[in-house]
Formats: C-alpha cells, structure tokens, sequence
C-alpha cells in the first residue's frame, strides 16, 4: 500500500537533538524523501559523546535516543564551516519542499540561509525555525533544550509532591522537545496545505516554550480567577479523594488508585476487602475523605504493602475502578493492550543490531505510516543522495570527501590518525 | 490567533473535554471550518474547572471550556432523534473532517458507524481518539490522568527513591495525543488529495501516544540493559547533568551535557580547574563521579539567585533557566514582547488572557482568536444559512428537544 507521500515529497532536517528530528521523523514515516544534514565535527550531539567508548565500538552510532528519532531518514553529512559545504546545502535546498532546523536564531542568517536567502533559492520551500523561546522578545537568545522548555513553560513549576519541602522535579520524557516536534510536523502540514492553494512556500516559527505553554492553561486559569498560585499537588487531585501512588508487596511496586465519585470508592474497598472504611465517619463522603487524606492514605497504604500489584489492578479493574500499575519501560513494553495493537516494531539497525521501536501513533488503513526504517550512520548515504539530487559525478563526490566537506567518520577520528 | 491556511477544511467536531476539543481547536486556530457539536445539555467539558469564584461560570461554561473551544461554532443536536442525525448527515455531508473521542463503538450506537459514513461520503475522514484505541483487551477499561501516566511510563522515573513515583501534572499527556490526532486529521488530507481521492478512518490510542514520548525509557532500556530508577532532582543518572536545583529564592534547572556547557559551568562557579579534574574530565567521566558533581553544583546553586544564575548561565552559553510558576509565565517578558497570550472578552467569563497560537506562520496576518461558542450559539446560522432548516422548524426543532 502507497503512503501519503510515495516518494513525493523531499525534506531536508538540518535540525539535531529530538524536537526538530522528530520532525523529520514524522515526515519519513509519511513516505517523504527526508535527508539528514550532519557535519562531521558538530555532528547532532544527541549521538552522544566520542569519549564514552575507543572509536572501534562507533560510540556515535550507540545512541538509543538518535537511533530512534532519526528514523527511516537517509544521512549525509557537510561542513557547512567552509563555503562549499554552504554552498552544497543552497543546491539541496533549491531541490527540496521543506526545510528543518532548531539551530539558535541568527544561525541560519550567518549561514546566509535566512529564509529571505533560502525563498530566493527555491519559493515553494517551506522552511520551520524551532528556537527554545522565539527568534524575537528580549530573551531570544537564551539556550533551551526539553528539560529547559518544560520549566520555562511553567511545566515544572507544577511538578513536586503535595507534601514535599517545594523541592521541583524534570519530567522524564524531556516532554518540551516531543511537543515542539509534534507541532512542528503540524505546521508544516498546515504550510503543505496552504501551498497547495497558493504555490508558494513560507516561514514558520515555532518558539517550543510557546507550543508547551497551552498544556498548563488550567493553571494559568486558576491563577486568574483566584489570585492564587496553583501548588503542586503530587498524585492527589483537587477534588477526589482516594487519589495516589502506593507500594505494593515487592520490591518497588507501586499502584495508581482512583476513586472519582462513591460508586468507585465503595467498589474499590470491596473488591480491597477493605469495606470497613466505608463504615467510617472519616470517609463519609469526599469530602470528608479529601479533609482526612492523610489517615486514608495511611490506612490504603497499610493494607496493599501486603498485595500484589498485578492481583490489586486486577481486581480492581474487573470492578470498573481507575486502577494500574506504575509501569517500568519493560512493563510498558509488555502490557497486554499495547502487545495486542502491535505499537512497538521491531527494526534492524547497523552496528547495534535488531530492536523494539515505538511505532506510529496515528493508524490508517490506505496510507499506512513506516515507523520501520532504521537510522542512517553518520553520512551513510553521501554518495547516492549527492549523485541522485545533484547529479554529481564519483569523482567529485571522491574529492568532496578528500578536502573533508563530507564524510563518514568523526572528524576528531580523522585528525588524530 | 486565527490563520486562514486551512479556510477550505471544514471540521464536525464531535468532541468533548480535553483530548478531542484541543485537537479541533489546533484546527481552528489555523482557519479551518469547524462546528461543535454538542447535545442539548451540553458537553461534560463545559462543567470543568477552574471557575471563577463569582458564578458566572455555572452559567453556561468553566474555564477550560473557554480555551478549548476558541475559533469554533456551536450547535447543539440530540442525535437520538431522527431528525438530530439527519441534520446530522447534511452538515457531514460538506465536511472533510469528522473528529469524535466518544468510547470505541458509541459512534456506532449513534447511528453514525463509521464504515456507513464513509461509504456514504467518501471524502470524509473520521478522527477517532480514545483511552485505548478501537481494539485490544482494555479497549473498554476506565481512564484518568493518574493512571495514564503511571501506565504509560511517564510516572515510574520520576520523583525521590526513597519514595513513591511522582504523578506529573494536570492532563499535559491528553495533550500530547491531540496533537497526534491533529497531525492526523491533515495526514488523511493530504492522503486523499495526493491520489488516494479517498478518505480514512484514523484510530489513536491515548495510550499509545503517551507511551509514544518515553523513547529515553523504552528504548534506552533495550540498549543499555539498565532500568532508570527515580533520580530525584536529577533528570537521570548519566553521562550530563540535568538537574533542578535549589537556589536562594526558589528553583533553578540546569541541562549541562555537552564538554562545552561543562566548561561553562566550571566557570560560571569560578572554578575552571574542574574542567580538568580528572573525576569529570570526558562525559565518560561525569557518568562514574555524577554524585560528587552534582555536591559541587548543587552547594554552588544553593547560594545564589536564581535571576543571577540564569543571566550568567545564559552569557556562557549553558542552558540554565529559572523555574516559573504559571503566574510568572504569564508576566514573563519574553512572552509579553512577542504577544504570546490573547485577551479573550469572553461572552461569559469576560477577559482572560489565553495562550495564543502555538506556531506562527508568516504568509499572512492572524487574525483574533473568536471565543468559545455558548451552547447552541450558531444554530440559527448553521441550521438555517448552512443547511436551509426554516425559521418555523428550528422553532420546532427547540421545542421537540432536537436542538
């Protein structure tokens, strides 16, 4: 079966890290032609460090996170430190439909690529910029990365325990980069649509701090309706009360529990053998079980210490209550409703061998994504993709590779031996 | 903010609270045509918090409501009667797009099978987003934030080891699959005026598109065999040290990764010899003694004002930010200089000021945003000037209950 694009769409990502790769990520899985632009000095540094093993074991080539962001895209690398390396870069751009970066504002303007340059080289470019706060406003210039943009999007100010001594933590998911990706493949299947109608390409901004920022409105809300600041409330819940995390028996397992309203709540202490708190004043109704969490905490924690997890959410599943496990990845991986849709695919990918990807989220019957394509090895695909978009000749693409404006190793490597 | 690119979409949005008006409202801000519709009692979403403490609220819509909605129109129809699901077609009938986040089979039950809609116009597609997606065992098993996140792996990393995993808040992972549901929606566009000529029905799993984020746990895990463990302040245990730490007046984050940032932290804390000590001098390095860096920083932080920290972090190029309360988003200059958040005169909750579009596209000038509609707002407009509905039978229709 065809995908959306069969080949017809042609991508450059000069982007690195996660949230613009995922980018081209994306639009690899929509069957567009997508070419990752790496140099061999400042390679995307989400291929991690050379230093963390001897060149023989490709360290660069080990990184989980690269490997899957990049996938199903072909690599090649320039250095765009020298002129012909730039000059490399303007004929793909006058062959491409789209172009992807997330270097901090002004970079593409001392490359000579703003999109000014880059619409005269090719009008039906659409190009997206994906700076950390926005390439205007006093604090454009400020580094970002996903950690970074989840707290300046107000995300970590929210993130602590209700009892905690205001200690904030990082989520573990980076989450600013996946968002500021997701919206980008958005805005350019916004731009793609619009230049269907117009012919013409455009410019796109997308500051990720203010793609994030939507995502805490319901405190934005709160803080103007009462003045107040929003706390953060660790795993309980404005209104409902039970509403946690708590141990189970074993080493470090742990079950969600929620009770929204006093079906659930006798439910899940009947199926806990707990029906003697419904008896209790304490916990007569919400909100004398929200006045009282503390004790009814306690009293939850006490008696599922001795349970299993797998036995509580089964029980309490069965009965209709809001119920998991607080899955490890390898939980993740195996739980039976993510098994039974097939979400993760496995894909071979040279120097570390065959492995579980998440796949695509969005499943269509007539145009299937392809989450299944491994990612390039660093300038992996120099040759045909210079030879078949620039129609260059073996012998240039040899001399190209000699002066060192592309490669396929480390420059560092190349300098020491 | 309301762009135009997408004015020649138009969108039955069949949604309610979160997931499925987030994602319509992503296709609203950028111009395309879409009606809410609600039945006559309106969506549960309308009920959500925050209020505002006066009750104007109870009214007609909370807080959420509003934003959610932005650059939508609203109409009400019961789709149990009759006429409520021939209306039902007329407005499907011109549309591109059918969005619902109804549970698996509900559309069905409505007289709206999916299969049967699109046989009937075939140029629609039909963006159906759920807990679990339409198949599997638990394709029917209750869902909340809490146990979303602790199922899909965002809650288990997160938060002291000495204590229990740390829920992250709010509803941020709902968001997440609206966002996939949007980029689906334009997916099955694109699909059909490439050549397919057809369009789809799209299933997305709230699930699936949580779990699909996790990428440092899931596939990190498979590489490197070792399970990441709740690192309290600290983002992970690594070859880096991304860390959120305490200050003189409140919270800062640190994302210090590559040899450079290393070097301008060592220099930022006045002690450019840590650059060399042999404990942190290669990533490698940093890994195995990451407890005695972060003592070093962490000691250092504790001594300083988070504004400082951020202005002298930043002038070394480090990525080091203070940590805003949403209150301090919301007056942040950077966010003022670029007139980030909109004021909305909202027709029931009056001005609020509401995160503007996400992305700026710049081949024309947005337009403000339209508020959320109140409950059956557009009937007259969409009934009667869209679908031709009489004066006399709308009439009608309101008494029966229809609309």
């Amino acid at each position: 079966m065809k995908t959306i694009f069969d080949g017809k769409l042609r991508v450059l990502d000069i982007s690195m890290g996660w949230a613009g790769p995922l980018v081209g990520q994306m639009f690899a899985e929509m069957g567009a032609e997508v070419i990752k632009v790496e140099d061999t000095h400042h390679f995307d540094w989400w291929r991690g460090s050379l230093s963390m093993a001897p060149p023989e074991m490709q360290p660069i080539e080990r990184a989980s996170v690269f490997n899957t962001a990049n996938r199903g895209k072909r690599g090649i690398t320039l250095d765009l430190t020298v002129e012909r390396g730039v000059e490399i870069l303007r004929r793909l751009i006058a062959a491409s439909d789209m172009l992807i970066e997330n270097f901090s504002p002004r970079v593409m303007d001392k490359l000579g690529l703003g999109y000014d340059a880059v619409s005269r080289l090719n009008p039906r470019v659409i190009m997206i910029s994906m700076p950390s706060f926005g390439s205007s406003g006093p604090e454009c210039d400020a580094r970002g990365y996903g950690n970074t943009v989840e707290a300046m999007a107000g995300v970590t100010g929210l993130t602590g325990y209700h009892d905690g001594d205001g200690q904030r933590y990082t989520l573990s998911n980076a989450l600013g980069d996946p968002v500021g990706g997701l919206h980008g493949v958005f805005a350019l299947m916004v731009a793609l649509h619009e230049r269907q109608r117009t012919g013409r390409g455009q410019w796109i901004e997308l500051a990720q701090v203010e793609a994030l920022i939507p995502f805490v409105t319901e405190g934005i809300l709160e803080f103007q309706f009462t003045g107040k600041v929003p706390e953060a409330r660790g795993n309980r819940h404005r209104e409902h009360a039970p509403h946690g995390v708590y141990r189970c028996a074993g080493d470090d397992n742990w079950l969600a529990l929620a009770c929204e309203n006093e079906s659930q709540w006798r439910g899940a202490m009947r199926v806990l053998d707990l029906e003697l708190l419904t008896a209790d004043p304490r916990f007569a109704d919400e909100r004398a079980r929200k006045a009282n969490e503390d004790v009814l905490d306690a009293e939850l924690s006490r008696v599922l210490a001795t349970m299993s997890v797998d036995d509580a959410v089964s029980r309490l599943s069965a009965a209709g209550i809001l119920a998991a496990p607080v899955n490890s990845a390898p939980a993740v991986m195996s739980d039976p409703q993510i098994q039974s849709r097939d979400y993760f695919v496995p894909i071979e990918r040279a120097v570390v061998g065959t492995h579980l990807y998440p796949g695509a989220v969005a499943r269509f019957p007539d145009s299937p994504l392809r989450a299944d394509a491994p990612a390039p090895l660093l300038g992996e695909h120099n040759r045909p993709v210079l030879r078949e978009m620039l129609g260059m000749t073996d012998a240039e693409i040899a001399e190209l590779e000699n002066s060192g404006v592309i490669g396929s190793q480390p420059r560092q490597y190349r300098a020491a031996s | 903010m309301r762009y135009n690119s997408l004015s020649d979409i138009r969108v039955v949005d069949l949604t309610h609270y979160i997931a499925g008006p987030y994602a319509t409202r992503l296709l609203g801000d950028m111009g395309a045509d879409v009606i809410k519709v609600e039945p006559p009692a309106g969506e549960g979403g309308r009920r959500a918090g925050p209020y505002r403490d006066d009750g104007r609220d109870g009214q007609d819509r909370g807080g959420m409501f509003a934003f959610l909605n932005l650059n939508k129109r609203g109409v009400t129809l019961n789709l149990k009667h009759q006429r409520g699901r021939e209306l039902m077609m007329n407005l499907l009938r011109d549309a591109d797009l059918l969005v619902e986040n109804f549970a698996p089979g509900t559309l069905a039950a409505m007289g709206l099978a999916p299969d049967a809609l699109r046989e009937r116009f075939p140029r629609l597609s039909i963006i159906s987003i759920s807990n679990f997606g339409q198949d599997g065992p638990d394709r029917d098993a209750a869902l909340n934030d809490l146990v979303l996140y602790a199922r899909g792996g965002w809650t288990y990393p997160v938060g002291e080891r000495t204590r229990e995993p740390l829920t992250p808040p709010g509803s941020l992972a709902q968001y997440v699959a609206a966002l996939y549901a949007a980029i689906a929606a334009l997916q099955t566009i694109a699909a059909r005026d490439m050549g397919l000529g057809r369009g789809q029905h799209v299933d997305i799993s709230i699930l699936e598109a949580t779990v699909a984020t996790m990428i440092y746990e899931t596939v990190t895990f498979q590489y490197s065999g070792i399970l990441r463990q709740r690192a309290g302040k600290r983002f992970a245990v690594g070859p880096f040290m991304i860390v959120t730490l305490k200050c003189k007046d409140g919270y800062a984050g640190l994302h210090c990764v590559t040899d450079k940032q290393f070097e301008g932290v060592c220099d930022l804390m006045g002690r450019r010899e840590l650059a060399s000590d042999p404990r942190f001098a290669s990533a490698l390095n940093r890994y195995a003694n990451n407890d005695a860096l972060l003592q070093i920083v962490e000691a250092f932080f504790l001594e300083h004002e988070r504004k400082w920290l951020y202005r002298e972090g930043q002038r070394r190029a480090i990525p080091l930010v203070p940590i805003p309360s949403v209150a301090e988003v919301l007056e942040w200059e950077q966010t003022k200089a670029r007139n980030y958040f909109e004021t909305i005169d909202d027709p029931v909750l009056g001005p609020i000021r509401l995160p503007g579009a996400p992305l700026r596209l710049t081949s024309h000038r947005a337009q403000p945003s339209r508020p959320a509609p109140r409950l059956g707002e557009h009937n007259r407009e969409i009934f009667g000037q869209l679908l031709g509905v009489s004066d006399g039978e709308i009439k009608a229709l309101q008494q029966a209950g229809t609309i």
